[in-house]
């Protein structure tokens, strides 16, 4: 389903490729609507950097529009900090960054492939089971998804 | 119409193999388990070509059974005529295997091919077996064998009586007849139909005849097309299919004005020839959809669904085929544009290359190429073979 921008809805903002694929696998869950995938930005502080220079204006004109910012944290959960202090304190509310303690790519194989792990984030998130999101590369996103429950999950589901 | 099909509870290709067809030379397509797959490759790699072969498939099992109209000599790899020219596929139906394989040959001096052998077994068992003119059918029930002969130029599959609708031979032509081949020319496509069907072209030009054949065959299809379409044309009100003559109706698709609007008319009537390119896209896409839950699960090729699409409803489009297949079926699409590329993942992307016009299609998933960042900046630098 496509986004409606006068209508709540999600726009995810992938660091890489492989943040990009986990991003198709939480799409391809049934049910999930009112979200799109833009392209790459090719490194987390590009990700900052876009979202600065390209979306806070769209943010602002819609005030239904939410954000992940979908990123690699490179073993520094604490990027999350740095990452909300470039987002003007009236958008926060709408921002969610989230993403693997390390990269994806150091996820383990028996979780599948990125399309699969997405999928079963997105079936965790619509279940409220923390099955996948539970897992050691994922658990530092815990504040970030009850922000995700709470707020963009009825958007999604 | 309803009563005539039988329904699949599971449906993949396990196999397909082609060789010695234009550029696919010992070619196989590794699909096996994949709900949806996207083909990717330069102009001429051979995408348009693996749906050639598809339509070989399909044609043999909507009934034409000369090899004339089927493939011709200037078909052959490379003009290479003393090699045959095969095609094979293995599906998984309610959990049987079905594999049909055929061969053709162009022996010196004729001016059109011949079979040269053709099978179709289940679960390994043969149904029927031909060698050039003779066929072969396998007897159960200590029945014994019966042979025929057949005309050289005579595919047999269309041929061969179907003892009843839930035989596996009815079942196997059933799917590949519903194979669903579409490389759309919107501006082909108009409203009217004096028939119905289950099987469009591959132009999708009797798109209405596709629209009054699903209702016929299953009337709750309209809600979900009316779902589907209310998605991405938000001010759709309905689709009428009136009759205007004998046999004969005519789509007209009818608009409101949203709601808050402050236009004058409160409704607009459009004859369905009358759409965008765009707008006709998403209408298949509608069918598609539908179909897969109707009659399927199906297989659907689409040759570049991104065509005529806005940028913005390109990712939209692809990811709601994907999900919808994600249930049973398999979807292929193949694309050059970066919005339908970025909705596909590595594991189901595949690259299609070759090195010049003088050798083969290869075929290798884009998971194996190691290509480095971002996938779409490789393609536009060159860097995917």
């Amino acid at each position: 389903m496509r986004v409606n921008r006068f209508q709540e809805h999600v726009l995810v903002l992938p660091e890489d490729d492989y943040n990009r694929q986990l991003a198709n696998g939480f799409l391809l869950e049934p049910g999930v609507r009112n979200i799109q995938v833009l392209r790459v930005a090719g490194g987390w502080l590009k990700v900052l950097d876009c979202f600065q220079s390209d979306h806070i204006r769209g943010m602002d004109d819609y005030p239904g529009r939410f954000m992940v910012l979908l990123i690699d944290f490179d073993g520094h959960p604490e990027r999350v900090d740095e990452a909300k202090a470039r987002i003007p304190a009236r958008l926060i509310d709408r921002v969610l960054v989230l993403g693997v303690l390390t990269e994806p790519e150091r996820l383990p194989t028996r979780l599948g492939s990125f399309e699969t792990i997405g999928r079963a984030l997105a079936k965790d998130c619509r279940e409220g089971t923390d099955t996948t999101w539970g897992h050691a590369l994922l658990q530092h996103n815990a504040s970030e998804l009850d922000r995700l429950r709470e707020r963009v999950r009825p958007i999604l589901f | 119409m309803q009563a005539q099909y039988a329904r699949y509870d599971a449906l993949v290709i396990r196999r397909f193999y082609v060789h010695n067809f234009r550029c696919l030379e010992n070619f196989e397509l590794p699909i096996s388990g994949q709900p949806s797959v996207l083909l990717i490759g330069s102009n001429g790699s051979g995408k348009t070509t693996v749906r050639l072969a598809l339509e070989v498939l399909q044609k043999i099992a909507r009934g034409t059974n000369r090899v004339g109209e089927l493939v011709k000599p200037r078909d052959f790899a490379r003009g290479r005529t003393d090699v045959p020219m095969r095609f094979e596929i293995e599906v998984e139906l309610d959990a049987k295997r079905y594999a049909y394989a055929i061969a053709f040959e162009l022996p010196r001096g004729f001016k059109e091919l011949r079979v040269l052998d053709e099978r179709l077994a289940v679960d390994g068992a043969p149904i029927y077996t031909r060698e050039v003119a003779q066929v072969r059918l396998a007897r159960t029930n200590q029945e014994q064998e019966a042979k025929f002969l057949i005309d050289w130029h005579l595919v047999a599959l269309p041929i061969v009586q179907e003892p009843s609708k839930l035989d596996p031979l009815s079942i196997f032509k059933q799917w590949l007849r519903h194979m669903l081949i579409l490389a759309p020319v919107p501006s082909l496509i108009l409203g009217e139909s004096n028939q119905e069907t289950l099987e469009p072209n591959v132009q999708v030009t009797d798109f209405a005849a596709w629209f009054s054949g699903l209702l016929a065959y299953m009337p709750s299809a309209y809600s979900k097309i009316d779902e589907y379409l209310r998605q991405v044309i938000p001010d759709l009100e309905d689709i009428k299919n009136p009759v205007i003559g004998a046999d004969s109706r005519s789509l007209v698709v009818q608009f409101s004005k949203p709601e808050g609007s402050p236009a004058i008319l409160e409704r607009l009537s459009v004859p369905f020839e009358d759409l965008s390119d765009g707008e006709k896209c998403f209408m298949i896409c509608a069918l598609v959809l539908v179909a897969k839950d109707a009659y399927g699960p199906v297989f659907c090729f689409w040759d570049e669904p991104d065509n005529y699409l806005a940028l913005h409803e390109v990712g939209h489009l692809v990811m709601a085929l994907r999900r919808a297949f994600q249930t049973g079926g398999q979807f292929i699409a193949t694309s050059h544009n970066q919005e339908a590329i970025q909705r596909f993942s590595d594991e189901n992307t595949l690259v299609l290359y070759r090195t010049s016009h003088l050798e083969p299609t290869i075929v290798r998933p884009l998971s194996e190429l190691q290509v480095s960042g971002d996938l779409v900046g490789a393609l536009v630098r060159g860097d995917v073979p």
